[in-house]
C-alpha cells in the first residue's frame, strides 16, 4: 500500500489522501452552513441536511482511521496527551521536529474535534427529534428534554468553534514554523518529503463526493418542483386529529384554529359564552356543543401534540383563561418582533390571518420550518384600501 | 373514461343542488308565510343586503354586503378575520340554501350582527327570494 518516496529532500510526498481531504473540507463546509442558517428556521431543512452529512462524515472518517491512507490511520497519531504537551511546550520555545502527518498537539484537536462533532450530531437529532419529531429519535423525548438537548447542541457547537480556532492557529504557527503551506497541503495532499507516499483513494474520493452530490438533489428535489401556490414544505407536522363539525362550525368566519392552540378550561369558556362570541351570537344547539367538546377535550394544549401546544400551554399562568390565541403569553413572545405595519397591511390585515405566514395553519401544526414571514417586496403593496 | 357522461353527471349534480336549494327555499318561504309575511321581493332583498346599520363594536358602519360583496355570485371576505366566504348564490355554489336549519342558524347569527337584531319573517323571505335569483 505504501511505497518509498524515490525523491529525497525537496521532492514532494502524498500525505493526504483525496478521502481525507474531501473530508476535511466538506466537514468544515458543513460546519460553516450549519452554523449561519440557525438563526432562521425558514432554512431548518438546510440546517439539517448539513447537519445529517456533517455526522456521515464524521461516521466516514472513523471508519477511515482504520482503513485509510497511512497518515490518515489513528494509528498513524494515536499520541498520549504526554506527547502533546510536550510538543507544544517544545513549539512555543523553538522550532519543534516537523511531522509529516498529525503532529502530537494536532492529533489531539483532530479527536476532540471528532468528539465534539459527534457531541454535535447527537444533541443535533435529539433535538430533532424532541422538538420537531422528526429523524432517528422522533418521538423517543418529551418537549421537556428539547431545551436541555438544545443547550448541550449549541454548546458543543460553540465549543468546536473554540477548537477550530486553536486549529487555525496551529496551521498558522506551523506554517511560519516550518515554512510551508499546511493548508495548501490539504488541498493537494502533497508536503514537502522525505517520507512515504500513502496511496490517493481516488475512487474512494469519487464515491464520498457523488453520495453527498446525491443525497443533496434527493434532499433538495422538492424545491425545485415547488410552486408559488404550492410552496414545498420540508417538514411536515404530525397529522392531527381532525374534525369535520369543528371545521364547519368554526371555520366559516375565521379559521378553524385546532383545539391544540388554547388549553381546555379556554375552550370551555368559549363555548359557555357562545352566545356572545366576541359580539356574536352562535346561536349552537346541544348536539353540536356536545360534538365540539369531544373534539377539543382529548386535544385541546395540554395534550401537547404540538411543540405549539405545550409551549402554549406552559405559558399561560394556571389562573388564567385566555379567550384569544393572542392574548397567550407564547403567542405574544412568539410575535413580539412583528412590526404594527405588517400586521396592517397584506398579505396578513389581521392577527386572526394565521395563514398568511403558517403554510400549516390549516393543519394546526405551526412548524416552524411552516413559516414564511412576508418578505419587504411587500412593502411597496397599495395603501390600506378599507 | 368519456368526457361526456361526465360533464351529464356533473350538470345533473349541479342542477339537483340548485333545485335541493329551491325545494328547501320554497318550504322555507311557505313557513314564513304561516306567520303572516308575504309578497317576498328580491328589490326589498338587495336594498336591505345593502343598507349599512351602525357596529355595535364602534366600528364602521356594516351590511351583509360588507362581508359577502354586493355581488352574490361572487365570493366574500369577512371584514374581521379575512376569512374568504364562498358566493351565496345556489347557482354558483351549489351547497347554499340546502339545509333549513343551517339557513335559520345564519339568519340568526348575521341578522343579529348587521341589524343588531333578529329579522323578522317578511325581511328572510325578502333575503331568500333576493339569494335565489
Amino acid at each position: 500500500m505504501l511505497t518509498r518516496s524515490k525523491s529525497a529532500d525537496g521532492g514532494k510526498v502524498v500525505v493526504w489522501d483525496l478521502p481525507t481531504r474531501l473530508f476535511h473540507w466538506l466537514l468544515a463546509g458543513m460546519f460553516a452552513v450549519a452554523w449561519f442558517t440557525h438563526e432562521d428556521d425558514r432554512y431548518l431543512d438546510v440546517h439539517v441536511f448539513a447537519g445529517y452529512v456533517f455526522f456521515g462524515l464524521l461516521l466516514f472518517r472513523m471508519l477511515w482511521g482504520f482503513v485509510g491512507g497511512y497518515y490518515a490511520r489513528f494509528r498513524e497519531f494515536g499520541y498520549r496527551w504526554t506527547n502533546a504537551r510536550d510538543y507544544l511546550r517544545a513549539t512555543l520555545r523553538g522550532p519543534s521536529r516537523r511531522y509529516l502527518g498529525h503532529n502530537p498537539a494536532g492529533s489531539w484537536v483532530v479527536f476532540l474535534m471528532l468528539g465534539l462533532g459527534l457531541a454535535i450530531s447527537f444533541t443535533g437529532m435529539f433535538v430533532l427529534g424532541a422538538e420537531e419529531r422528526h429523524g432517528p429519535f422522533a418521538g423517543a423525548f418529551s418537549f421537556a428534554h428539547a431545551t436541555l438537548f438544545h443547550l448541550l447542541h449549541e454548546a458543543s457547537a460553540v465549543g468546536l468553534l473554540v477548537v477550530v480556532a486553536f486549529h487555525l492557529t496551529g496551521v498558522a504557527y506551523e506554517s511560519w514554523r516550518h515554512r510551508e503551506n499546511l493548508a495548501g497541503a490539504m488541498v493537494t495532499g502533497r508536503k514537502r518529503g522525505p517520507g512515504v507516499d500513502a496511496v490517493i483513494f481516488r475512487g474512494v474520493g469519487a464515491l464520498l463526493l457523488a453520495g453527498v452530490a446525491v443525497s443533496a438533489i434527493v434532499q433538495f428535489a422538492g424545491h425545485v418542483r415547488a410552486t408559488p401556490e404550492k410552496p414545498y414544505l420540508p417538514f411536515t407536522g404530525p397529522t392531527l386529529p381532525d374534525s369535520a363539525l369543528w371545521r364547519a362550525e368554526c371555520g366559516s368566519c375565521h379559521l378553524a384554529f385546532h383545539p391544540t392552540l388554547l388549553p381546555l378550561r379556554s375552550w370551555e369558556a368559549l363555548l359557555a359564552g357562545q352566545r356572545d362570541h366576541f359580539g356574536d351570537d352562535l346561536a349552537l344547539d346541544a348536539a353540536t356543543l356536545a360534538g365540539l367538546r369531544d373534539f377539543y377535550t382529548p386535544n385541546a394544549a395540554e395534550s401537547a401534540l404540538t411543540e405549539a401546544a405545550w409551549k402554549t400551554d406552559r405559558s399561560i399562568p394556571p389562573g388564567e383563561t385566555p379567550l384569544r390565541i393572542t392574548e397567550t403569553e407564547y403567542w405574544k413572545r412568539k410575535h413580539r418582533d412583528i412590526s404594527q405595519r405588517t400586521w396592517e397591511r397584506d398579505p396578513v390585515r389581521t392577527k386572526a390571518n394565521c395563514a398568511a405566514c403558517h403554510l400549516d395553519a390549516e393543519q394546526g401544526t405551526f412548524e416552524d420550518a411552516a413559516m414564511r414571514p412576508p418578505g419587504p417586496q411587500t412593502d411597496q403593496s397599495r395603501p390600506k384600501t378599507r | 373514461m368519456k368526457p361526456f357522461p361526465n360533464a351529464i353527471f356533473l350538470a345533473a349534480l349541479l342542477a339537483s343542488g340548485v333545485a335541493a336549494a329551491a325545494d328547501v327555499v320554497d318550504e322555507r318561504l311557505a313557513a314564513y308565510k304561516a306567520r303572516g309575511a308575504g309578497g317576498f321581493s328580491a328589490a326589498a332583498g338587495k336594498a336591505l343586503w345593502n343598507k349599512s346599520f351602525p357596529d355595535p363594536k364602534g366600528g364602521e358602519p356594516q351590511s351583509c354586503a360588507s362581508c359577502h360583496t354586493s355581488n352574490l355570485s361572487e365570493p366574500g371576505k369577512h371584514v374581521e378575520t379575512g376569512k374568504v366566504i364562498e358566493p351565496m348564490k345556489p347557482a354558483v355554489n351549489p351547497k347554499r340554501l340546502t339545509d333549513a336549519k343551517r339557513i335559520e342558524k345564519w339568519f340568526l347569527r348575521n341578522c343579529k350582527r348587521i341589524l343588531g337584531r333578529e329579522c323578522t319573517a317578511q325581511e328572510k323571505g325578502d333575503f331568500l327570494v333576493f339569494v335565489r335569483n
